[in-house]
């Protein structure tokens, strides 16, 4: 379990990109106050999800408007193809902590390089 | 000015290479267009956030667009990565960022870098100061002005100042309401011409008994040649039986409410320099825009304005819109004659004034002044 950020530091409608892992993970805190953890880069191009836009339980990548499903990682919209991987989501004592996916990511091209 | 063998009444104008000269030209976009609030946008062609406008404002395309929080922004319409143009449309809208179609390097509607590919290995990359760059912008009589100055003049004392010397005060604009006014009508003139010769025809009416007949009918005191805007205050009063600002002197629109009884049934032109011009009228408000886009070529955005109800109504608004529609037709053609003869050696010194023009001798000055040289 990798502690990320105070529960406060992350009102509903945004965030928190978790760069102390490898690689980062991205938290949203969604608008009906649910909290879901994905990889943080699009499985497309090298994108922070963190920065893109949260729509009920999709987010869009700022990119090229890829969608993946918080709940699921799956893609709802192209041009990404493979899901993003999800992750575990606790809060304790006010802090958020995030349980980390067992599988390998799908990481773009550029990325892969960079973490290979 | 070489004044000295001129009669007395009349003084030189600029020489014709003034109007002629891609470096004069550039000298004018830096010194003049670059330098001073200019109007480009009504705020209501900007109706929500995202969308947006792009606009020539001296050498520079500048986006206009509304941000999340409804103000008003405008940036210079370059990607700050490898310079590409962000926005090459006229007008749009985008949902939430201007992206470059180059790379991808993607900005909020404030303007800040949201996203780039690979930009979360470049944390050194401050997203601010890697923003779209920022132009000033004003909101008035709702239009937007932009200013491409470091440091601008205060709008006030720059444009508002403008406006109290013409009219004395700014009630005697506010009354129109313009920012409540609804678009009935909006042309885009083509103008084969230096823009300078576009301001100088509206400064003067001495030639408004030869090339305006529909314009004199309903204001007779144009044939006499004297522009109104000579006078602090005054406006040109409507002919005995002229029932409205109109083709044929019918009956125009319902009177805009805030109109005083002195303003009602008369005319007031006022330039706006360096590039507007403002017609008020009991029922209606024309407005100029012009974009010079070179030494012999400008563009007029010509703006209709009527009360929102009258314009809602639907009903037919030609006889108010075609009397200045003329005017606007008649004076472009007058200045695209002029600009043929800008450049012949007839011209090389320029030409002249009358008495009832001088004035314009006021504007050359002003437009010497502004590019830091002088014909002596």
């Amino acid at each position: 379990m990798i502690p990320a950020c105070p529960l406060a530091a992350l009102p509903r409608g945004e965030a928190f990109r978790l760069d102390t892992v490898e690689p980062p993970i991205a938290i949203f805190h969604t608008d009906d106050g649910e909290l879901y953890a994905i990889d943080d880069t699009c499985t497309h191009q090298d994108a922070s999800l963190a920065d893109g836009w949260l729509e009920g339980c999709e987010v869009e990548c700022p990119l090229h408007a890829s969608r993946f499903d918080l709940r699921t990682g799956k893609v709802d919209a192209l041009p990404a193809k493979l899901p993003v991987r999800t992750h575990g989501v606790v809060v304790e004592d006010d802090t958020i902590y995030v349980v980390p996916s067992d599988l390998p990511p799908n990481l773009p091209p550029g990325a892969r390089a960079k973490t290979a | 000015m070489t004044t000295s063998s001129l009669p007395q009444s009349l003084i030189a104008t600029l020489p014709g290479g003034y109007y002629t000269d891609e470096s004069v030209f550039a000298l004018e976009q830096t010194r003049v267009f670059e330098s001073m609030w200019t109007c480009v946008v009504r705020s209501a062609d900007l109706a929500k956030p995202g969308a947006f406008k792009t606009v020539q404002v001296g050498r520079e395309s500048v986006l206009v667009t509304r941000a999340r929080d409804n103000s008003i922004r405008a940036f210079l319409n370059v990607c700050r990565h490898r310079g590409a143009r962000i926005k090459t449309e006229e007008c749009g809208e985008v949902k939430r960022a201007f992206q470059c179609p180059y790379h991808a390097w993607t900005y909020d509607l404030e303007g800040k870098l949201i996203a780039a590919p690979n930009l979360t290995k470049m944390p050194d990359i401050d997203r601010v100061e890697y923003g779209l760059i920022n132009v000033h912008v004003h909101e008035w009589l709702g239009y937007v002005w932009v200013n491409l100055a470091d440091e601008p003049v205060p709008f006030e004392e720059e444009v508002q100042g403008q406006v109290v010397g013409r009219l004395g005060d700014l009630d005697s604009i506010h009354n129109y309401g313009i920012e409540d006014l609804g678009l009935a009508r909006r042309t885009v003139y083509d103008v084969k011409a230096n823009w300078k010769l576009i301001i100088e025809n509206f400064m003067e009416c001495y030639h408004c008994a030869t090339i305006h007949p529909e314009l004199v009918d309903v204001l007779p005191e144009f044939a006499e040649g004297l522009a109104t805007q000579l006078y602090v205050g005054h406006g040109a009063e409507f002919g005995d039986g002229v029932e409205g600002f109109t083709v044929d002197g019918s009956a125009g629109a319902e009177r805009i409410p805030g109109v005083s009884e002195d303003q009602d049934r008369r005319y007031y032109g006022l330039t706006v320099k360096p590039l507007m011009f403002v017609n008020l009228v009991p029922d209606h408000v024309i407005l100029h825009r012009i974009f010079p886009l070179a030494a012999d070529h400008t563009v007029v955005e010509c703006d209709w304005l009527f009360r929102k109800d009258v314009v809602d109504s639907g009903r037919d608004l030609e006889s108010s819109i075609e009397l200045f529609h003329r005017v606007n037709v008649q004076d472009f053609e007058a200045c695209e004659r002029t600009q043929l003869g800008m450049g012949s050696r007839a011209y090389a010194k320029g030409g002249v004034l009358v008495p009832s023009e001088h004035h314009i001798g006021g504007f050359h000055e002003w437009v010497l002044d502004r590019l830091g040289t002088s014909l002596a």
